[in-house]
């Protein structure tokens, strides 16, 4: 498949810190790509990067197969981009705003129109911007990226500060966008449902350093897949786990105070939950619950994505 | 180029740039007019047009920059426009370029702006009190070309001003520059040593001595012009993080 977006070993150093340590990202051409990261884990700083704003330190970054660093302006042809801060002029009209864009990049006059059309923003087009909500001024962001329809979108956080019917508009968008526009939309977000509602890849930074991408399907399939465990007494029934062949961990997800095991890849999972429920029962344990369940995305993340001086071995047999 | 100076120019609509434009030379014609009105007897019009042009030279000119430069630099600081502009496939010179022409065609009309305006102020107070309208021939060319010698001599401090408040985020550096430019032009108007102090070299241009017009002139408009390209050279290559 061809890549839209690819980064070679790129590299940012600030003084003696390093906000992007050697990242190799490959985006695939239509993908959704999820960019994921805590805050300052330097997703923002590769997105600059991406887009020409700051030079690497070392590496390289590509967009459509143009080098960054060598054709800034070839690249950023290709490109559109929705930003963290908008940088919209207040003073004027929201079709005024993207018509300054527009004669910028020298494409037709029409193209406000047609931008304005996607993101159903025609009948508020000729407000001023100081009128708009939050949600009015992210689907001006992105008509403007769209302008002269770049193969290329990098949004920044697209769903910062929106409100649950607003997140659900920009999510049926985005997902949509491929097939709509032939665009590759690269995609940075802390909102780990989000991403996992609306990626088709992703890419996971921590530190500084990608530790993880991939076709998020795939990703989830090749997991080791998992079987949550609710008992009377977590304790004995962790003693009791310790003595098969898998993984134990006190999940604590979801608020309660189950046990989750982690099976090895390969593993079936309806299979293992049968024989673990035996197990325990023998074990004079009373099961609340028992089964088999899907690996998520918050999961993946919550794996790579540790700071290196928290990450604690799992309990392991 | 051009796309690029439409553009700023297109986003001074509706914001305060016309309101400074038209205010800083009303300022000084309605000083005129009063000030003409407690004379007695007439005077030359070029004494009126020189008192005139040597006020917008001295003070309301490196003012009139200071706020100019504030406000087409916090029209992309404040809504941190500079990622967006700086990510286009538009080559980052000609950005701040297309800035600094806007500023200095900005001032070049609020000249021509305070001639006008001096003239009205001028034929004004004469319908009040007739016996003041100045004598002998009005002379159109001369205060054209001799504010077109101020606004020549003044690029070093709009180079100076443009580059702080592009430069710098808050406002603030770019006001301290310019207040306390002002403050030394105002208080040490007739100092000698002015000739070379960015913001005395435009009043310099009323000088009788011919050196003293020259040199300001040399340093405000080649030195300045200068200064002004490698200041959006600097911009245009600088991160701005």
């Amino acid at each position: 498949m061809a890549t839209a977006i690819e980064t070679r070993d790129l590299t940012r150093r600030f003084g003696a810190r390093i906000a992007v340590d050697r990242v190799s990202m490959t985006v695939p051409e239509r993908a959704v790509y999820g960019f994921l990261g805590r805050n300052g884990a330097g997703k923002t700083t590769t997105l600059k990067m991406l887009l020409g704003l700051i030079r690497p330190s070392a590496g390289s970054a590509f967009v459509d197969g143009v080098d960054v660093a060598r054709d800034r302006i070839g690249a950023a042809r290709r490109v559109g981009a929705l930003l963290e801060a908008h940088g919209f002029y207040v003073n004027l009209t929201g079709r005024e705003n993207l018509d300054l864009t527009r004669t910028l990049l020298g494409v037709p006059a029409t193209e406000v129109d047609r931008v304005l059309e996607v993101v159903e923003m025609r009948e508020n087009a000729a407000r001023r911007v100081s009128d708009y909500s939050l949600g009015m001024r992210q689907r001006l962001g992105l008509a403007r990226a769209m302008l002269g329809a770049p193969p290329v979108l990098v949004l920044d956080e697209p769903t910062n500060g929106l409100d649950p019917d607003g997140i659900a508009d920009m999510r049926r968008f985005l997902k949509a966008l491929p097939d709509r526009t032939g665009a590759t939309v690269l995609l940075s977000s802390h909102l780990l449902g989000e991403i996992e509602q609306t990626a088709t890849h992703i890419g996971i930074v921590n530190e500084g350093r990608l530790v993880l991408e991939g076709e998020l399907s795939r990703l989830k399939s090749e997991l080791a897949p998992e079987i949550a465990v609710r008992t009377d007494d977590p304790a004995r029934a962790a003693e009791v786990l310790r003595g098969w062949d898998l993984t134990v961990v006190h999940s604590g997800i979801g608020g309660d105070d189950g046990l989750t095991a982690r099976l090895r890849s390969g593993d079936d999972a309806d299979r293992k939950s049968a024989e673990l429920n035996r197990a325990l029962i023998q074990a004079g344990l009373s099961v609340f619950a028992i089964g088999p369940r899907a690996r998520s995305l918050e999961g993946i993340y919550r794996d790579v994505s540790q700071p290196s001086q928290n990450r604690q071995p799992e309990t392991v047999r | 180029m051009i796309a690029v100076l439409t553009v700023e120019a297109r986003k001074l609509n509706r914001s305060l740039a016309a309101l400074l434009a038209i205010a800083a030379p009303s300022l000084i014609a309605i000083f005129v007019f009063f000030n003409l009105l407690r004379g007695g007897k007439p005077q030359p019009w070029e004494m009126w047009t020189q008192s005139s042009t040597g006020i917008w030279a001295f003070f309301m000119l490196p003012m009139s920059v200071t706020a100019l430069t504030a406000l087409v630099a916090h029209m992309e600081h404040g809504p941190r426009a500079w990622d967006h502009l700086r990510a286009l496939p538009v080559a980052r010179w000609k950005l701040y370029a297309a800035k600094a022409v806007c500023v200095i065609a900005v001032v070049a009309a609020m000249s021509l702006l305070n001639l006008a305006l001096t003239l009205g102020a001028i034929y004004g107070a004469a319908a009040v009190k007739p016996e003041i309208m100045p004598t002998g021939p009005l002379d159109g060319a001369a205060p054209v070309v001799l504010m077109g010698k101020v606004l020549l001599a003044a690029i070093l401090l709009i180079a100076i001003q443009l580059w702080t408040a592009l430069r710098f985020s808050s406002f603030v550096p770019a006001l301290a520059v310019g207040i306390g430019g002002t403050f030394f032009s105002v208080v040490a108007t007739a100092a000698k040593q002015g000739v070379f102090f960015p913001w005395q070299m435009p009043v310099n241009m009323l000088s009788t001595e011919a050196w003293r017009v020259n040199a300001a002139l040399a340093l405000g408009g080649g030195v300045g012009t200068v200064v002004l390209l490698l200041a959006i050279a600097h911009l245009s290559r600088r991160e701005v993080l």
